[in-house]
């Protein structure tokens, strides 16, 4: 009898667990489900080293959307960005590509413009920003020094 | 390839800052201002400061007044040059290349490489637009970071963290502080 009731006691809390289980299983699910809704649009990047299908989309540290596709226009990539319906982007939108830290998981950075015109389904993000590659800074650094580097940037301007 | 029209307003804009910075008659520090206003008339002719402006602002930009966002433009435009203006006089021969374009409707993308003094090659891009039949710069790019993006993280974060009030305030600050150093 001790022993049904011990069993009993384990089975509350192996039933309890597997509720947990599955309530976080569900809560964080929800945010991977976007499926087939929202619209997708299009921004070509000189590189996309790290990206993959599935990689978010990010306004201000929100997820709004997912990396959908990847692919080659020309020499440039090709990214299909799949992004929530209520979410409305301008013309001018920049989309960057950035690293959890320096070398983590890579994501796409959406900073919002001034436009009025917002970009329809289909359309593409025309302003981009590529990852800096860091062994060309490296090379950079070895070859001339960065703060030459500052120096001239505003040369051309 | 043959350079189009936005290489070209790239190109003629850059050798004409050369040729104002080369002028032996302009040399002098006490030729600073005219120098200086020469130069602005140049670059005006070249970049489109408002387009900058606004792009650089972002979503803040539609939530202003039109008065506000003159206001804005304004104190955007000092405040690059007053950040640019002495690196842009520290320019001496190095060799500038414009080896790429890139047309695309109304957009341009204009690659400029720079050969340094010692050796060391850079890359300037410029973005350019067309705007009542002239190309006008909206947007440098260096090593592939976006002066305009640059700014529009900057003022967001500052404008989501405290107010656009607060952004102006620092940029006026900053502005005057500039202004006494340069004295």
């Amino acid at each position: 009898m001790n022993q049904t009731r011990t069993e009993i006691i384990v089975g509350i809390f192996v039933l309890a667990g597997l509720l947990c289980l599955g309530y976080l299983a569900i809560r964080l699910g929800k945010l991977e489900v976007l499926g087939s809704q929202g619209y997708v649009v299009y921004a070509d990047f000189a590189s996309v080293a790290g990206l993959k299908p599935g990689d978010p989309v990010e306004i201000a540290g929100v997820k709004v959307g997912k990396v959908e596709s990847i692919a080659l226009a020309d020499d440039r990539a090709r990214l299909g960005l799949r992004i929530a319906d209520h979410t409305k982007l301008q013309e001018d939108t920049i989309a960057s590509v950035r690293a959890r830290g320096l070398i983590g998981d890579k994501f796409i950075v959406l900073t919002l413009g001034g436009s009025d015109r917002i970009l329809k389904p289909g359309d593409r993000i025309r302003e981009t920003e590529s990852p800096p590659d860091i062994s060309d800074l490296i090379g950079k650094y070895i070859g001339g020094d960065l703060t030459s580097k500052s120096e001239e940037k505003g040369e051309q301007k | 390839m043959l350079a189009g029209a936005p290489t070209e307003q790239v190109r003629a804009v850059v050798e004409r800052v050369s040729a104002v910075l080369k002028d032996p008659r302009l040399k002098a520090e006490t030729q600073a201002r005219e120098r200086r206003d020469r130069l602005r008339k140049i670059l005006y002719s070249g970049f489109d400061f408002s387009e900058m402006a606004r792009r650089s602002l972002g979503s803040q930009w539609r939530r202003l007044s039109p008065q506000e966002q003159e206001e804005f433009v304004q104190l955007f435009t000092e405040l690059l040059e007053r950040a640019y203006i002495d690196k842009i006089e520290s320019y001496r021969n190095e060799t500038v290349r414009y080896p790429k374009e890139k047309l695309d409707g109304n957009f341009a993308e204009v690659e400029s490489r720079i050969v340094g003094q010692k050796g060391e090659e850079y890359t300037l891009l410029y973005k350019l637009q067309l705007a009542g039949g002239e190309w006008k710069v909206y947007d440098v790019v260096i090593e592939n970071i976006s002066l305009v993006n640059n700014y529009r993280s900057q003022f967001s974060r500052i404008i989501a963290g405290s107010s656009y009030q607060e952004l102006l305030r620092r940029l006026k600050t900053k502005q005057v502080n500039l202004a006494k150093e340069s004295k």
